[in-house]
């Protein structure tokens, strides 16, 4: 592709043409507020907004469509950070310290450097886009099965290690989470497994059907719990502005951060949620106050909210270049501007330089102004937590029922929405961890699936790790990365052991 | 005691999992037992996580369990099973009668349970305002196809 | 502020009473009422689409006198709307392709093609078979006599499925070289996407999906097409044989139609042969081929009927070669 400055600027200017900046405002806007419901995420939104590109010149309709995307990104992590309700699953991560930060007093503070962290992922992207899209996506296809699968144990591994002394029930929420995505047709065999003849069943269960129901629902009725008692002092929702000191604790993670979940991004398949969470896990490891995660950190919310952002940017390498879109979202937009006569591919930066560069370029002025519009919505948003619990709850449960029913239309999710808020209720009044059972629905089947290509070509475990240098690398940071806090406890044990052998 | 419900339910369902996934068809085409290795991998390690959870649990075994106890206080139960029984309803009325009229039931039996008859005003007005504006939006704005 | 609550309800409700009493006329010249369009996926897939397609061209050429709407009903690889449409009346159809056919002969579903109305055959893509970049093999004989010799030896990428045309194309073939399809490795991909990356990054020796999936890296030398299953060759893979070519007595198109409740009368199928050839002979129709890169193939009612039987019977046939049904 190579870095053609005309190109850039005759892009830039075509992106700052006005039907293009309405597209971008437009786009941001709607992306926002889908990214905050429940289970309405971009995909969807995106969806159904096909009709409206058909009349539409096809760069403005992907630059409408881009901006929705990582405009959800922004909005996701809205709901997660004041009411605890992800609305995708790219935003689960986001409610790890994001929420605490907000029973704190600092609704105010986590929504806007929730924002900053997007807005410097999202630009890292960027940058990155323009440096690297053509090596980056060359290394992406040597991702095969076997990379793909050792990625996802390295992802869960994290993830389960999170959960500081009490990793057994990490690893039983995992293993249910496991457990879930294997329901639906074996795509190796064609084998219905655990459908109990339901046709609504044989495609498996929609895993933001689990997170809208351990999430939303459960949150709701754990509230319920204690709904009657009466309010202390109003809550305070805070400054609306960062402080310098939050600034300093964040600037690092933000930064390095973004390019994290740029490199996750652009494989396909990979996405923004294992992107936040490896971020998260990644930030509280380097910490030095690693307790403090889970508690209210900011660089807790910083690290997975510049990630996700960065990582929907990178998301579009492996489309616009290959044709090959990395997620859920990418393949409807890349439905979508197929339907408008372009052909994604690797001809398309050749054929159609203009037009990369103009949507390159959008996606500068979108991040801009996503952050002035989330920031400039944070005192309004903030007034949610204003409005009395009991008029908030059964709003957002119905929020949660129709945002399951647009996921596949039947009634069969609702009973499975309402199974996993009672589960999600349950985990929360026993302190199980969540995030373990989330991440391994999302990646349940294509973990399975790829372990299972992969014992086609290596017929032992062992050769599916060293099949390749980027295997045993995954390999080696899956047992650092679950070894490592079981050596720092270990560690620190001893340490008070030997304190209370002294005292004694 | 309650202490143990939890272990044993998760190794209830490992068990049950098992007996399940042992029981999977064969597959014709590839390796016949292909789609047995993933769940039976998974049932084993939750078999084998719920059997160290218990043994944690026991440990504790004199400590008082207080996991549960919010479940007992105050309105709590009575909140917790009727919003069920009203999710159960909704269920089974959304497709029969309707988006909209299923939905103003299920929102105002909701603000009913909590906000008691007192407030019967604002309980309609908000059933009936939010169900019209969230099926303005999704139906007629967004082209999702509701019953 | 209490009483403008009370009127603004009362109103709502009003106007919800209005809505609901529009009722649905009898006796009057079919369609008497809204067209529903059954799209047996989610928003996003092919089939919706193809269904929020047919629905713009239909009211922005004012073919229909009514207003058509599209009704997502996904599940179970189609069978939940063809269900769903079983109970309706003749202002339902959805959309349909060879899935129809398959499912039922793999016992995932009960529903017969014969249940339903067949309408009509709209559009077809064809199947591609590639290989990568850099395969020892540039012809489809090398390759299959290849695979002949040793078959456990390759691994064929396909996606969405097995049973899916891309799966029976590729048995379709071997079995004209005599291949016994038991022993090769399928390794299955969710999506087309997935087939591409694996053949870039030679993750399998062979993969087939639709030509489109499969074009533009051929064009670009990323990977090697090395026949279609097309009747003749194709304007955008000019360079590309059909497998007629090549000696195997093979078209296998992957089409898209669709389907009607059952018991629709004579003047109803009359009515959509006579919609559905106006429609696509329109503009717009023509735009949407060509941008997908899908080919044109209209059937009307009666020749989708004999067509549906042929299909019936060869899947059945190609189901047990493939060893899915006995």
């Amino acid at each position: 592709m190579g870095l053609d400055t005309e190109f850039i600027v005759e892009g830039f200017k075509v992106a700052m043409q006005p039907h293009n900046l309405f597209w971008i405002a437009l786009g941001g806007f709607l992306g926002t507020v889908v990214g905050m419901l429940p289970g309405l995420g971009p995909a969807t939104a995106i969806a159904l907004l096909i009709p409206i590109t058909f009349g539409m010149d096809p760069t403005s309709a992907l630059i409408l469509m881009a901006s929705i995307y990582y405009g959800a990104m922004y909005g996701g992590s809205r709901s997660s950070i004041l009411l605890n309700t992800p609305g995708d699953g790219s935003a689960i991560a986001a409610t790890f310290d994001g929420y605490p930060m907000a029973q704190k007093g600092q609704a105010g503070q986590a929504l806007a450097i929730s924002a900053i962290a997007s807005l410097i992922g999202g630009l890292i992207a960027v940058v990155g886009f323009i440096l690297l899209a053509k090596p980056l996506a060359s290394f992406a296809i040597r991702f095969g099965p076997a990379e793909y699968f050792l990625l996802m144990i390295f992802t869960l591994s994290a993830i389960v290690a999170l959960a500081q002394g009490a990793m057994v029930k990490g690893f039983i929420a995992m293993a249910v989470g496991l457990l879930i995505s294997t329901v639906g047709i074996d795509l190796q065999t064609g084998v219905y497994r655990f459908t109990g003849g339901n046709p609504n069943l044989a495609e498996g269960i929609d895993f933001l059907v689990v997170i809208i129901g351990i999430y939303a629902v459960g949150e709701v009725l754990y509230n319920y719990l204690t709904i009657d008692r009466p309010l202390g002092e109003k809550k305070s929702v805070g400054k609306k502005w960062i402080t310098k000191e939050q600034w300093n604790r964040t600037k690092w993670p933000m930064l390095r951060n973004g390019p994290i979940g740029f490199f996750v991004g652009v494989l396909p398949g990979a996405g923004g949620a294992i992107a936040s969470m490896l971020s998260y896990s990644f930030e509280k490891q380097l910490s030095k106050k690693p307790e403090e995660f889970g508690e209210g950190a900011i660089e807790g919310l910083a690290a997975p909210e510049s990630s996700n952002n960065a990582a929907s940017v990178g998301a579009f390498i492996p489309m616009l270049s290959l044709g090959i879109p990395g997620s859920g979202t990418t393949a409807v937009i890349l439905g979508a501007i197929v339907m408008l006569g372009l052909k994604p591919g690797p001809l398309l930066f050749e054929n159609h330089p203009d037009m990369v560069w103009t949507f390159i370029n959008s996606m500068f002025i979108g991040n801009i102004f996503l952050v002035i519009l989330n920031i400039a919505l944070v005192g309004m948003l903030v007034k949610v937590l204003d409005t009395p619990p009991k008029v908030l709850y059964p709003l957002i449960l119905l929020l949660a029922f129709i945002g399951t029913f647009t996921l596949n239309y039947n009634m069969t999710d609702f009973f499975l929405l309402i199974i996993f808020g009672l589960l999600g209720l349950v985990m929360k009044l026993l302190r199980f961890p969540v995030a373990p059972l989330i991440l391994a629905v999302i990646v349940g089947s294509e973990m399975e699936q790829n372990f299972r290509m992969s014992i086609v070509k290596n017929d032992s475990f062992l050769g599916i790790i060293t099949e390749s240098p980027i295997t045993i690398t995954l390999a080696i940071m899956t047992v650092l990365s679950l070894g490592y806090p079981l050596l720092t406890n270990w560690l620190r044990n001893r340490k008070l052991e030997k304190n209370i052998d002294r005292q004694q | 005691m309650l202490r143990f419900a939890t272990p044993l339910f998760f190794l209830l369902v490992g068990i049950v999992s098992l007996i399940a996934t042992l029981n999977l068809p064969k597959a014709t085409i590839g390796n016949a037992n292909g789609p047995l290795y993933f769940p039976l991998l998974i049932s084993i390690i939750l078999i084998v996580s719920s059997i160290v959870y218990f043994f944690q649990e026991w440990k504790l075994r004199g400590i008082e369990f207080k996991d549960f106890k919010l479940l007992k206080e105050g309105k709590a139960p009575r909140y917790l099973i009727l919003s069920l029984i009203m999710m159960l309803i909704y269920t089974f009325l959304f497709e029969r009668i309707g988006f909209l009229y299923s939905t103003i039931i299920f929102l105002g039996g909701l603000m009913f349970l909590l906000n008691g008859w007192k407030k019967w005003l604002l309980n309609i007005s908000i059933a009936v305002i939010f169900s019209f504006i969230t099926w303005y939006s999704f139906a007629v704005l967004l082209q999702v196809s509701l019953p | 502020m209490r009483r403008i609550l009370l009127i603004c309800s009362l109103f709502i409700v009003c106007i919800l009473a209005a809505c609901s009493s529009g009722g649905s006329g009898s006796g009057k010249e079919f369609p008497s009422k809204n067209i529903e369009l059954i799209a047996p996926a989610s928003p996003g897939g092919g089939w919706d689409a193809t269904a929020r397609a047919i629905q713009k061209i239909m009211i922005d050429e004012g073919l229909d006198d009514q207003n058509i709407n599209v009704v997502n009903k996904p599940g179970g690889n189609g069978e939940v709307g063809w269900n769903y449409l079983k109970s309706k009346d003749a202002h339902n159809m959805a959309m349909t392709s060879s899935l129809l056919i398959t499912n039922e002969l793999l016992g995932t579903s009960q529903i017969n093609y014969a249940d339903l109305t067949p309408l009509a055959i709209l559009t077809t893509e064809w199947v591609a078979l590639a290989v990568p970049e850099k395969s020892p093999y540039e012809n489809v004989d090398d390759l299959m006599k290849a695979i002949k010799k040793d078959p456990s030896s390759f691994s064929v990428g396909i996606s969405p499925g097995l049973g899916s045309n891309h799966h029976l194309a590729f048995v379709r073939a071997a079995k004209e070289y005599g291949v016994d399809v038991k022993d090769v490795n399928f390794l299955i991909y969710e999506s087309g996407g997935d087939s591409v990356t694996s053949l870039l990054g030679a993750h399998v020796d062979v993969a087939l999906h639709t030509v489109s999936t499969f074009s533009e890296q051929h064009n670009a030398g990323n990977l090697n097409i090395l026949a279609v299953t097309s009747d003749e060759r194709l304007e955008e893979l000019p360079d590309v044989p059909t497998w007629t070519e090549e000696g195997v007595d093979m078209v296998f198109p992957h089409w898209r139609g669709v389907v009607g409740p059952p018991d629709m009368t004579d003047e109803e199928i009359a009515y959509w042969d006579k919609t559905l050839s106006t429609m696509v002979e329109t503009n717009g129709w023509k735009n949407l081929l060509k941008n997908n890169e899908w080919s044109e193939l209209y059937m009307n009612h009666a020749e989708t009927m004999d067509f549906l039987e042929e299909q019936h019977s060869m899947y059945d046939e190609l189901l047990k070669d493939s060893g899915l049904t006995k």
